[in-house]
């Protein structure tokens, strides 16, 4: 059994939670409490020196950095529920590239802007409303890209669901529930809206997308 | 031969695709993207590359962007050639990919604003913002706390090999440590010898300065 030390509500824990679901990996979540800051105490920074949630003990393998975890336990798991990395190298190739673009032209946005809009608040701190506008304004570009992307292929690696599509899920979906301004990023591009849509109705998603 | 479209001399993606040609022995022929006037906007680039960036490669009819992707498929492709860049064994082959989100979330996530305020911006006239800039050091100054304690331990990122998520600190890194930032890594020592010995690799020293 996969113990997964991470805390509920986290995006990264959940991504790890949502690959287990997918690939019928059974797991155990333990509970590091971020709002009591447990990540920062010595026992956890002992194995996660960063201070950082998730990390997985698998049979006494320690892992951290949730897209490893999601890489590590797809590969241990080829042949059992989804299949989440293809094998073909040219396949693989091109999951790397949607892999990278989730980084590079999803995350590193809209992350910033759900940690203004979304942790900031429950921390009692005001969101800095013009690096809001800034990042917008720059992620509509990237999903104008999104959209040609989508309109030829199901999904961002190709016609099959990968990694790269399921990790924009914990981040993208906070950010599409601030409503208004946000939601409509995703609502108003037809086959970005079709993708998000099927990405997150995914059961597996359902199932962890309220609590790891 | 790989056709790597890009621009060397500007651009650190580019040149990370370049190392890894070198680090694994690959041709490769290089057709400069004229980003000063605009060509990687352009309707015939982007019909390629649809956010408009560098690099990506023609491998033989294959197209390929993102320079991470296209090191990893490069390295795969050619296995046995040149330096071993990505362990095949799973558990190894999980710490590089511990080591390779570590370097994109913990590394160049606060050096590339940095460097884009403090280097780019520059060149076009532009006034760094030293908010952002000072935001980004303190934070980074706390993750590479935290490298010179893996380091500590270990050779590299992922263990005692050299992997590609220790290639990966490179192009930016390099651009950080030679325009006024050096202090940052060579005060720490762990990090220092490793950052000494990833940037005087041949491969590195081959293409640093425009690929």
């Amino acid at each position: 059994m996969v113990k997964l030390y991470g805390f509920s509500g986290s995006t990264c824990t959940r991504l790890v939670a949502l690959i287990c679901k997918e690939k019928n990996i059974p797991y155990e979540l333990t509970s590091v409490n971020l709002s009591k800051g447990e990540q920062k105490a010595a026992s956890h920074t002992a194995i996660q020196p960063f201070g950082q949630v998730p990390y997985i003990d698998d049979d006494g393998f320690i892992l951290y950095e949730s897209r490893a975890i999601a890489r590590y336990l797809s590969k241990k798991y080829p042949n059992q529920g989804t299949s989440l990395i293809p094998s073909d190298p040219k396949a693989e190739a091109l999951f790397e590239q949607a892999a990278s673009i989730e980084t590079f032209n999803f995350s590193v946005i809209v992350g910033p802007i759900v940690g203004e809009k979304v942790f900031k608040p429950r921390r009692g701190l005001q969101p800095d409303e013009e690096r809001v506008s800034e990042l917008l304004a720059s992620l509509q570009s990237k999903m104008d890209a999104y959209e040609v992307i989508l309109s030829k292929q199901k999904y961002l690696a190709g016609d099959s669901v990968t990694i790269a599509d399921l990790c924009h899920l914990p981040y993208g979906t906070a950010f599409y529930g601030l409503g208004g301004s946000f939601a409509e990023v995703f609502d108003s591009r037809p086959s970005l809206s079709r993708w998000w849509k099927d990405i997150s109705s995914r059961p597996a998603w359902l199932a962890v997308k309220d609590g790891a | 031969m790989v056709k790597l479209y890009g621009a060397p001399a500007v651009s650190t993606c580019t040149r990370l695709v370049a190392l890894i040609c070198k680090e694994k022995n690959i041709p490769y022929e290089v057709i400069q993207v004229n980003m000063a006037k605009g060509e990687h906007k352009a309707a015939s680039f982007t019909a390629i590359q649809p956010f408009g960036e560098v690099p990506y490669i023609d491998d033989d009819g294959f197209i390929l962007y993102e320079s991470r992707a296209i090191a990893r498929y490069l390295i795969k492709k050619y296995p046995n050639q040149g330096t071993p860049l990505i362990p095949s064994d799973p558990k190894a082959q999980a710490l590089f990919e511990q080591a390779a989100s570590v370097e994109v979330f913990n590394f160049t996530n606060f050096v590339q604003p940095i460097v884009f305020e403090k280097v780019f911006k520059p060149r076009f006239g532009l006034q760094p913002n030293e908010e952002r800039v000072g935001e980004a050091l303190k934070t980074l100054q706390e993750k590479l706390d935290v490298y010179e304690v893996i380091l500590s331990k270990q050779k590299y990122l992922a263990g005692d090999f050299l992997t590609l998520a220790d290639l990966f600190h490179l192009p930016y890194g390099t651009v950080f440590y030679t325009n006024g930032f050096a202090e940052v890594f060579d005060s720490r020592p762990n990090l220092a010898r490793w950052w000494k010995d990833i940037s005087n690799r041949p491969a590195w020293l081959a293409v640093k300065d425009g690929a």
